[in-house]
């Protein structure tokens, strides 16, 4: 969906800069771009809607080279989210999310019809919030608008800088369960950018880790975690390294390791859930769990041994 | 005497004209306002968009914003005459610098977080201009709108002097005249029309935060309006065009004179005695009220019309001295009337000459003419006191304020400071009997008619004869304001009527009556 080829940009001032860079966004999947401020991640989400112009290398959409088309053509089909929102604060909430429509012409109706619906999915009940101007809305409903304006146009591609980012701990993380959930962004092709490695992991299909302007290690979580490239991603990670581990591991994953037998007390949980989850749930009560019509008793010992063991294996063997 | 009407009675009078300058002082303001707008938010955007020209565009408006704004009237003279256009160029120079700042300033200042989504959303450059950096620099922008007419509402009183009109016209006729409810008649519209318009767009600015994109197309058809005040129709019609100071105007030996005595109606604007010579040289007037021994009816070649019937009164100088300085200092009244009696009218219009057109320096003038009148004795240096010499803003008054110092520090132990450039009478008479100056000189007619207000019979029964003029302000001042008046110097600064020599030969035109007679035929 989205190629960057050995792309590379740099800044006068020096800082910011991508240096050789390629990477490939499958249709639908959550590409993060993870790294600390100034490794470069915004400066390439800027150069996929050609807000830069890249120094070398080529950015294609599809199989289109996207220098061969208008900047404004280009990002009118490119859903935008920044951290501060950016909303107009001369246009109510309602024509916030109409402005890609209007560019795009479509008739009243229709984008009258397509923002009111966004608004409901979003939590924003238009009989309260449609004629409202952004600076009477807190945080968190500002960054719905701006998260429904950029969906407005349904456009296939959405690029996010730091869209939960000024936000305080509380907000983002209901935030973030919303936009989990949204069904419209199901099908959506997305690239965000972030410096939280939590968020990166709950929300990424693939995680990205840039540093200097490079990349270090690209993947699923569990290969960040269990496989590092170098010692930058090891170190990285490091800090949340437990829970990240937990919460990417599901027992499917871990299941051969499993140690427990099949004596069927307690609650049935499913092989998708991650070990973080199954933990909490163990605190309070037991449970099982059956993957491969074959069941298996669960308690904290014999979880954190497979976790273990499945840990020497994948880092002896590489990833399968 | 005091003027026994008062100030509404004048209003009540003057409510023609008043209401007529009012409407030209408002769309004089809203027409400069208008173009510096046109003009200036183009340029705002264009340097917000080059910041490489930012610099310079706000450097060159920020400089022309620090020219006096007489001067700035008085370059528009050789460029676009008198009148109307020249005073709408300077006063749209004057407007040009805050409506560009506050357009950059406004353009510069939106968040960049909303311009960078707007951008990001697909918006054309153009889009962005018009949906997002213009509505929400648009208080800012305001705001410069604002100053700009708050500005050009005074500086438009400026305008009187080349013959724009204006409510200028009553100021300084007013100053000039020492009339009170005239100069106030002018000044209070002025001020009220500052705090109105003001007022009014400050009304628009707090509207605009939430309906942003209708004002942009508002406040264009607002300021049209305004503007279109300035197109009234001209009222007379005449085959000169006359150009006269707003004392002229206002004066019973001036204007009022030339249409009761000669029945002489003349399409007449009110243009200052700094570029009248100048303008009826250069063919911008015909006929102008100058006075007889100016400098500049030498140098662009005018001549003075006969005042055949009598009406301007003589206006011979002299110096007026408190009685209080008199009586401390009895050596300075014999020094200063050895001037009496040299210098006749054709001797002062050349030493005027030399000052106002070839620029010679007034004090050499003031020495070379004692030198050569046998005069000249060098300064004594004494310690005895110090005489405050005061002159009005005419050559006359340089060249005499000079003299007369060099005569009091030649023959007596004082010394003298000349403050010379005190406007009008009105604030030169305020200086003297406020004692902030000690003498200065000043003429037997504007002592009768401006100073002293003689009622109507007696200027009527006294003003042929020049001698009796001087003997009733001599009486008058000792008597009202304990001030003296020395002897005669000797040269008739009069009002007068004049054209260029060329155009009244052609005309036969020699006297006021030859004149009345040409326009009416």
């Amino acid at each position: 969906m989205i190629k960057v080829s050995h792309v590379s940009k740099s800044f006068r001032h020096g800082k910011n800069a991508v240096n050789d860079l390629s990477f490939e966004v499958q249709p639908g999947e959550t590409l993060v771009l993870l790294g600390t401020s100034g490794c470069g991640k915004t400066t390439t989400l800027r150069m996929i809607n050609r807000l830069l112009i890249p120094d070398q290398g080529d950015i294609f959409i599809g199989t289109k080279n996207i220098r061969t088309e208008s900047p404004e053509n280009l990002r009118r089909n490119i859903g935008y989210v920044l951290q501060n929102t950016g909303l107009f604060p001369h246009y109510t909430v309602l024509e916030n999310i109409s402005i890609v429509p209007q560019l795009l012409q479509w008739d009243k109706s229709r984008i009258r019809n397509r923002a009111l619906t966004l608004m409901e999915k979003l939590r924003l009940p238009p009989a309260t919030y449609a004629h409202v101007y952004p600076q009477q809305l807190s945080g968190g409903q500002q960054q719905r608008v701006g998260l429904a304006r950029a969906l407005a146009a349904d456009p296939p591609i959405l690029l996010m800088d730091e869209p939960f980012g000024a936000l305080d701990p509380l907000t983002r993380i209901s935030v973030r369960n919303e936009f989990k959930l949204l069904d419209e962004l199901n099908s959506k092709t997305i690239i965000l950018v972030t410096h939280d490695v939590e968020e990166a992991f709950e929300l990424g299909s693939r995680i990205c880790i840039m540093n200097e302007g490079r990349i270090q290690q690209m993947g699923a979580a569990t290969e960040l975690l269990f496989n590092p490239a170098n010692d930058f991603v090891r170190h990285f990670l490091d800090k949340q390294r437990l829970e990240l581990e937990l919460k990417s591991l599901r027992l499917r994953d871990i299941w051969p390791y499993l140690d427990g037998s099949n004596s069927g007390n307690g609650t049935l949980l499913s092989a998708d859930t991650n070990c973080w989850d199954t933990l909490e749930y163990l605190i309070q009560d037991k449970a099982g769990s059956t993957f491969r019509n074959e069941e298996k008793q669960l308690d904290g010992n014999i979880l954190m041994n497979a976790i273990n063991a499945y840990k020497k294996t994948v880092s002896q063997h590489g990833h399968t | 005497m005091d003027t026994p009407e008062t100030f509404l009675d004048f209003v009540r009078q003057q409510s023609g004209k008043l209401l007529e300058q009012t409407l030209t002082h408002t769309g004089l303001t809203f027409i400069s306002v208008l173009i510096a707008v046109c003009i200036g938010v183009p340029a705002g955007i264009l340097i917000s968009r080059r910041q490489k020209l930012a610099g310079p565009v706000l450097g060159i408006t920020g400089i022309l914003q620090t020219i006096p704004s007489i001067a700035l009237l008085g370059f528009m003279i050789p460029l676009l005459g008198i009148g109307p256009k020249p005073a709408i160029v300077a006063l749209f120079l004057y407007a040009l610098l805050p409506v560009v700042r506050n357009t950059y300033t406004g353009i510069q200042g939106v968040d960049p977080n909303v311009m960078e989504a707007a951008t990001g959303m697909g918006l054309s450059p153009r889009q962005l201009l018009l949906k997002v950096q213009l509505p929400l620099a648009m208080p800012v922008i305001l705001a410069g709108i604002r100053t700009a007419t708050v500005i050009n509402v005074g500086v438009a009183t400026l305008a009187a002097y080349i013959a724009a009109g204006g409510l200028g016209e009553f100021i300084f006729g007013g100053i000039a005249l020492n009339n009170t409810h005239m100069m106030l008649a002018g000044a209070i519209p002025a001020a009220l029309l500052a705090i109105l318009f003001d007022w009014g767009l400050s009304r628009l600015q707090r509207l605009n935060m939430r309906k942003a994109r209708k004002t942009t197309l508002v406040l264009p058809a607002i300021l049209l309006l305004l503007s279109s005040f300035y197109l009234l129709p001209e009222t007379y019609n005449s085959r000169l065009k006359a150009g006269f100071t707003p004392e002229f105007m206002g004066r019973k030996d001036g204007a009022i004179g030339l249409g009761t005595v000669y029945g002489l109606h003349l399409r007449t604007l009110v243009i200052s005695d700094m570029i009248m010579y100048k303008a009826a040289y250069e063919k911008k007037l015909d006929v102008i009220s100058g006075s007889s021994t100016d400098g500049r009816v030498k140098a662009f070649d005018l001549v003075v019309l006969e005042d055949d019937k009598h009406i301007f009164p003589p206006y011979y100088a002299a110096p007026v001295v408190r009685q209080a300085v008199l009586d401390k200092y009895p050596e300075l009244a014999p020094a200063l009337d050895q001037l009496s009696g040299t210098i006749n009218d054709s001797i002062m219009t050349e030493l005027n000459y030399r000052v106002d057109y070839l620029k010679q320096n007034p004090q050499q003038v003031a020495k070379d003419f004692l030198v050569s009148a046998g005069l000249w004795k060098p300064a004594r240096n004494g310690t005895k006191g110090v005489i405050r010499i005061g002159a009005k803003i005419f050559g006359d008054g340089y060249i005499l304020a000079n003299m007369y110092k060099m005569l009091i520090e030649g023959y007596t132990d004082l010394t003298a400071t000349t403050k010379t450039g005190l406007g009008g009478t009105k604030i030169v008479f305020d200086a003297l009997v406020n004692d902030q100056i000690d003498m200065y000189p000043e003429y037997t007619g504007t002592g009768l008619l401006v100073i002293l207000q003689a009622p109507q019979q007696t200027v009527d029964s006294i003003i042929g004869d020049s001698q009796k003029v001087y003997d009733y302000v001599k009486e008058g001042f000792a008597r009202q304001y304990q001030v003296q008046w020395l002897k005669p110097i000797g040269f008739n600064n009069t009002y007068a009527l004049m054209m260029r020599r060329e155009q009244a030969s052609r005309l036969h035109i020699s006297s006021i009556s030859d004149l009345a007679t040409y326009v009416h035929h």
